[in-house]
C-alpha cells in the first residue's frame, strides 16, 4: 500500500463515491417508478467499479481492476434483465 | 481513511438489507438485494479477498437476480400494495437485534487480521496442508487438494444437496409449466 497524500486523496474519493451509493438508496427506495429504481442500481454499480479502480490503485494492487471489468459486465447484465422484465412482462433474457 | 471507507460501505449494506426486508413491491426488493450484493463486493475487495468479491457477484447480483426475476415471472407480482407500509412484528425485531448482540459479543475473541502468532488457523494443520498437500495428492492447488482430496467426503455430499435441489426445483418448474 502507498502512503501519503496520493493514497489518501484516493480514499477520500472512494469514501466520497459510497456516500454517494448511500444517498442513491434513497432514490430506490422512494421510487417512484421502477425506471427510477433500475437507474438508480445502475449508477450504484458504476459508483461500485469506479471505487474498486481507485482501490486497486490506493493499495497498488493491479489484480483488483479484473474484478472491477468484470462487475462492470455484470452490471450491465443486471440492468438489461430487470429492464426487459418491466417492458415486457414474463421475458427476463 | 480505509477506516472511514469501510464505515461507509457498511452503513451502505446495512440499510439496503434493512430495505430489502422493508420494501413492499418485490421487483423494488430485487433491485435494492442488487445493490446490497455489489456493496458486499466491495466490502470483500476492501478486506483483500479479490477472490470471495467476484463470487459475491457474479452469485448475489448476476445469478440470483435474474433467478428472482424468472420467478417472479413465472409466479405472480402483486401491485399497487408498494405505498402501504409494512408491517413490523416488534416482538421478531427485537428477538433479531438480541442475536445480532450475542453474534457481536464474540467479535471481540476473534484474532487480528493478519495475525500469525496465536491463531489457531495457522498452526499445525495449516504447516501440514502446505508442506505435504502436493506430496499427498499431487494437486498443485492447496485449496482445491483440501476440498476434492481431504475433504472429498464434504464436497460430495455438498455436491449432492445442491443436484438434489436442482432436480427439485425443476420437477416443479416443469410441473407450473404443464399445468
Amino acid at each position: 500500500m502507498i502512503e501519503g497524500p496520493v493514497s489518501t486523496i484516493l480514499f477520500a474519493g472512494a469514501l466520497g463515491f459510497v456516500t454517494i451509493s448511500i444517498v442513491l438508496l434513497g432514490r430506490i427506495l422512494v421510487g417512484p417508478t421502477m425506471q427510477d429504481r433500475v437507474i438508480a442500481l445502475n449508477v450504484v454499480g458504476s459508483n461500485v467499479v469506479v471505487v474498486i479502480a481507485l482501490l486497486a490503485a490506493a493499495m497498488e494492487l493491479p489484480a483488483f481492476l479484473d474484478v472491477a471489468l468484470v462487475y462492470a459486465l455484470l452490471n450491465f447484465l443486471m440492468s438489461i434483465a430487470i429492464s426487459k422484465f418491466t417492458v415486457e412482462q414474463g421475458g427476463v433474457l | 481513511m480505509i477506516t472511514l471507507l469501510e464505515a461507509g460501505l457498511l452503513v451502505f449494506i446495512v440499510l439496503s438489507a434493512l430495505m430489502t426486508a422493508i420494501l413492499r413491491d418485490v421487483l423494488a426488493a430485487i433491485i435494492v438485494f442488487g445493490a446490497y450484493s455489489l456493496g458486499m463486493a466491495v466490502l470483500w475487495i476492501v478486506l483483500r479477498a479479490p477472490d470471495v468479491g467476484l463470487t459475491e457477484a457474479a452469485v448475489g447480483a448476476g445469478i440470483m437476480t435474474v433467478l428472482l426475476l424468472v420467478s417472479i415471472a413465472r409466479t405472480t407480482r402483486l401491485t399497487g400494495i408498494e405505498l402501504r407500509p409494512v408491517e413490523i412484528n416488534w416482538g421478531v425485531a427485537a428477538l433479531c437485534g438480541l442475536f445480532v448482540l450475542a453474534i457481536l459479543a464474540t467479535v471481540p475473541a476473534l484474532p487480528d487480521m493478519g495475525q500469525t502468532v496465536g491463531n489457531p488457523v495457522f498452526g499445525e494443520i495449516y504447516n501440514h496442508y502446505v508442506t505435504m498437500a502436493y506430496e499427498q495428492t499431487h494437486v498443485e492447488n492447496v485449496v482445491t487438494a483440501i476440498l476434492v482430496a481431504y475433504r472429498g467426503f464434504d464436497t460430495l455430499g455438498e455436491a449432492t444437496v445442491v443436484f438434489t435441489a436442482g432436480v427439485a426445483v425443476l420437477t416443479v418448474l416443469r410441473r407450473e409449466v404443464d399445468a
